[in-house]
């Protein structure tokens, strides 16, 4: 029982793994930093400070973490039973969409909080469980369709908010304010450090026990290691599956209303930038393990906010961002045969 | 005794291994101080119980493993291999206890994959390579064929092929005939002569000591690890091998014939297609009644795989009734049939068996989680799993170093157990045994058959499917010959006409 707790071998890889693109991905930007005359070591150090340089800074950073860690937790327990759900961007706009209406409708108050929040769950839900029912019942991949379902999403809910729950007394198309009375509690005075990420820490150990402690998550792993053995042994791989992808769906509309109810209090084509996408990078670095999943949204969330201050303070353009996750999502992708590459020239001893 | 050859560098040897030592990660010592050497042109016959280290010993010939002490010399000059390319390099090719050709892929495609060298593939030459290859073996193979619609003997056949499309001197061959018939093994050590005799030299794993003995010029038994003798096959007996291969087997028991009761299992006129389409089960009937073992004989490839799998509901029936415990389970979900009193040894292990990278515990509760004390409201209670496995392994005699491991790290054999294990524990009215004793060693073996004898005579009926004729005779109450998806013969273990069921195999009936 003892050596449970030990960390394990592919644990161990895991780690590694991640550390490895990481630390690859801060070389070729490096690189890239250096051909751009800049010095790289300032500028982490200017990304560090940006992330995590005080109280105000560090509260942007968890601020951030949020949405990306709700949706990556989503993402890790499909990904565990190797459902690849692309789409958790577009399900993120509905649920806020809905969850929205909901708020707006409902009026202020807690029943006007909670009720968005679960019909935002709900609306991510529905989104994704489009595609769920694709592949289960006519075998579609879902690689396409729920990529394909993002852009339906995206542009559906630009046009409610153009036209049909367009906010009367603004230029731009956005919805109107969610009451105040409504919003997610400020935790910390003085910052933007809302309950919903509090929330989001909580849902750490809640995936965890999920995957490691329930005959649902023993189910996903099965289905997810060998669907043969999982049918063999009278899992109903469908339900499964169905239910994997929908879960993370959920989790996705969840990240979105509370990105509504916590900071942006209205739902805009900006809403997210991209958190449906770098979720998948995150939940792939952290290995889909709900502690690596919660690690690596801090990071990439530090790198978003840190890259805003190194951006002002040397002159290079936000684009960095991108940069460094495209980076980090191929190393990620490219660490398993590397790592495997290592082993068999006996550098690496796992 | 002592033969322990001394002098690596002599030329007669082509594997020559000193002080060979092998100890993983998790503390298992798998190899200890092997000092071993293989003739040029012999074939070598290594018998030992499961868990004994053959597969170590033959993966670190191959490349694929690195000793951790030791040295091996391949025709006299030390190699030092870093991956199996460089065994490769040297002329040796590995056939592994578990296929690793790619189910869904053509024969074709998976001998191209071996081929393909340079980077260019040219399957004109690939075919033409096949072909050469087959006839010079002289079997019947299509190149289109995928291998998933092959059956398990043909396969195996493959794997050899795809070896010989390489050119290879020594071949380790580790159970290559552990689901092979009767016929197929015959077939198969014609292969073995042909090669030897064209100079190439030979390691055969086997558990079967009348293979040994029929194929081999000498023979090598491997007990915890290490070399327990040597001995050229002319001096070897069966019995002489099965002492040193395990020590203290009891005399297998006396086989008490069952007494049946009520019709357990019923098929009626069942129609199941197999994955090409075509119609794999035709028509068939069967009865399998309380306290009866009934044993399905046949040629590999006539619809035993589908009969099964439409029992056990992982396959459409097409037309006709089956019902279990007289509950219609005709193509009901195979979580209803398990819960009916389905138990189910599949014959591919390592596909449909276990989940390899996951622990023992984990792969032994596969078909009781939901229940207490595995699980109650869906929470797993961890602490029962463990103790369940841990039950099950010192039950089963698993060699397992942990009862959390994963399986990926146990031997052949040893994932075996753990499958029977299961399937023999979750309390099942019905069990199908398929291949059940492949790969375990004899003295496993005996106590599976006395394991599928205790279950019957408790009241279960089982359906036993193997290729291995021995055991469908000494277990059976009633052998179903089956072929062309019918059941063509009914025989009975007494007074049985062994020239006649051979007939009936081959539709000759
Ligand atoms: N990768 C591994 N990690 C840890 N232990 C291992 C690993 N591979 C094998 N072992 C252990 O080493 C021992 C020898 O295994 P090996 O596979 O060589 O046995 P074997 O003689 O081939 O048995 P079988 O007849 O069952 O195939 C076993 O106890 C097994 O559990
Ligand atoms: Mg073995």
């Amino acid at each position: 029982m003892s050596d449970r707790y030990v960390v394990s071998r592919g644990t161990k890889r895991s780690i590694i793994k991640a550390l490895l693109s990481v630390l690859l991905t801060f070389a070729v930007t490096s690189v890239i930093l250096l051909m751009s005359n800049v010095n790289p070591v300032l500028a982490f150090i200017y990304m560090f400070q940006g992330a995590f340089g005080d109280i105000n800074l560090l509260s942007e950073t968890l601020v951030r973490t949020s949405p990306i860690m709700v949706v990556s937790l989503g993402l890790a327990v499909s990904f565990k039973c190797k459902v690849w759900n692309i789409g958790a961007e577009g399900q993120l706009y509905i649920g806020a969409m809905l969850g929205t209406i909901v708020a707006i409708g409902i009026g202020g108050g807690l029943l006007s909080l909670l009720c968005a929040l679960f019909v935002g769950a709900m609306g991510g839900l529905c989104w994704a469980a489009v595609p769920a029912l694709m592949k289960v019942k006519l075998g579609i991949n879902e690689v396409i369709t729920t990529f394909l379902m993002n852009f339906v999403g995206i542009y559906l809910v630009q046009w409610m908010i153009s036209y049909p729950f367009r906010s009367p007394d603004t230029y731009f198309p956005e919805s109107a304010a969610v009451p105040a009375s409504s919003a997610l509690m400020i935790i910390l005075p003085g910052t933007r450090l809302h309950l919903g990420v509090a929330l989001a820490l909580a849902l750490v150990p809640i995936i965890y026990f999920l995957m490691e402690r329930t005959t649902f998550g023993y189910k996903v792993n099965v289905v997810g290691e060998n669907p043969e053995v999982a049918r063999y042994g009278g899992i109903k791989v469908g339900k499964i599956v169905f239910a994997s992808l929908i879960f993370s769906g959920v989790l996705a509309g969840l990240a979105g209303i509370t990105e509504v109810m916590g900071i942006q209090y209205r739902v805009r084509g900006s809403l997210s930038p991209g958190y449906g996408y770098t979720g998948i990078v995150v939940a792939l670095l952290g290995n889909n393990n709900p502690l690596g999943v919660a690690l690596s949204s801090i990071f990439l969330a530090a790198i978003m906010n840190g890259s805003s201050t190194l951006a002002w303070a040397m002159n290079i353009p936000m684009g960095i961002v991108d940069l460094m996750q495209g980076l980090l999502f191929i190393f990620v992708l490219a660490s398993e045969p590397f790592i495997r590459f290592l082993e068999g020239r006996g550098v690496l001893r796992l | 005794m002592d033969n322990r050859p001394s002098d690596p560098k002599k030329e007669d040897y082509a594997i020559f291994l000193k002080e060979i030592t092998k100890t993983f990660p998790n503390g298992t010592v798998a190899n200890f101080g092997i000092t071993l050497g293989i003739l040029k042109g012999e074939v070598h016959a290594i018998l030992g119980e499961n868990g004994a280290g053959k597969t170590t010993l033959l993966r670190m010939i191959s490349g694929i493993l690195k000793p951790d002490s030791g040295e091996i010399f391949i025709d006299g000059k030390s190699a030092k291999m870093r991956d199996p390319m460089d065994a490769s390099r040297l002329g040796i090719g590995m056939v592994h206890q578990h296929f690793t050709l790619i189910p869904e892929f053509t024969v074709r495609e998976n001998v191209a994959l071996v081929l393909a060298e340079s980077g260019w593939l040219d399957l004109k030459k690939v075919d033409a390579k096949i072909v050469e290859v087959s006839e010079k073996m002289g079997i019947e193979i299509d190149p289109e064929a995928k291998i998933e619609n092959l059956p398990v003997g043909k396969r195996q056949l493959v794997e050899i092929l795809r070896l010989l499309c390489r050119d290879v001197k020594i071949l380790l061959l580790d159970e290559p005939t552990s689901v092979l018939t009767p016929i197929e093994v015959d077939s198969f050590f014609r292969i073995i002569r042909d090669l030897k005799s064209s100079g190439k030299t030979i390691v055969l794993v086997t558990h079967k000591m009348k293979e040994a003995l029929k194929i081999s010029d000498r023979v090598t038994v491997l007990r915890g690890g290490r070399v327990i003798r040597t001995v050229p096959t002319t001096e070897a007996d069966e019995a002489l091998l099965a002492s040193l291969v395990v020590e203290g087997l009891a005399a297998p028991p006396v086989v008490k014939r069952g007494t049946p009761g009520d019709p357990i299992l019923s098929i009626d006129s069942i129609i199941v297609k197999d994955d090409r389409g075509r119609t794999a089960v035709d028509g068939l009937s069967l009865v399998v009644r309380a306290g009866e073992i009934v044993g399905i004989a046949g040629v590999a490839g006539n619809g035993q795989k589908e009969l099964v799998e439409a029992i056990s509901g992982l396959r459409r029936v097409e037309s006709g009734i089956i019902t279990l415990s007289s509950q219609d389970i005709t193509n009901k979900s195979t979580r209803f049939i398990i819960e009916k009193g389905l138990s189910y040894i599949p014959e591919d292990r390592m596909h449909r068996g276990v989940v390899l990278t996951m622990g023992i515990h984990d792969n032994l509760a596969l078909k009781c989680i939901e229940r207490p004390p595995m699980s109650k409201n869906w929470v797993i209670d961890r602490r029962s799993m463990i103790n369940y496995a841990e039950r099950l392994i010192s039950d089963f005699s698993i060699k397992a170093s942990d009862p959390c491991m994963s399986v990926e790290n146990l031997s052949g054999g040893n994932i075996q157990k753990l499958i029977i294990a299961r399937e023999l524990s979750n309390g099942g009215t019905f069990l199908i045994a398929e291949q059940p004793t492949a790969g375990l060693d004899i003295k496993a073996s005996e106590v599976v058959h006395q394991r599928l004898i205790d279950l019957r005579s408790r009241g279960a009926g089982i359906l036993l499917v193997s290729s291995d004729l021995d055991e469908i005779i000494k277990l059976s109450d009633r052998i179903c010959v089956m072929f062309g998806g019918k059941i063509v013969g009914e025989f009975f273990p007494e007074n049985l006409d062994l020239e006649r069921l051979s007939r009936a195999m081959l539709g000759a009936e």
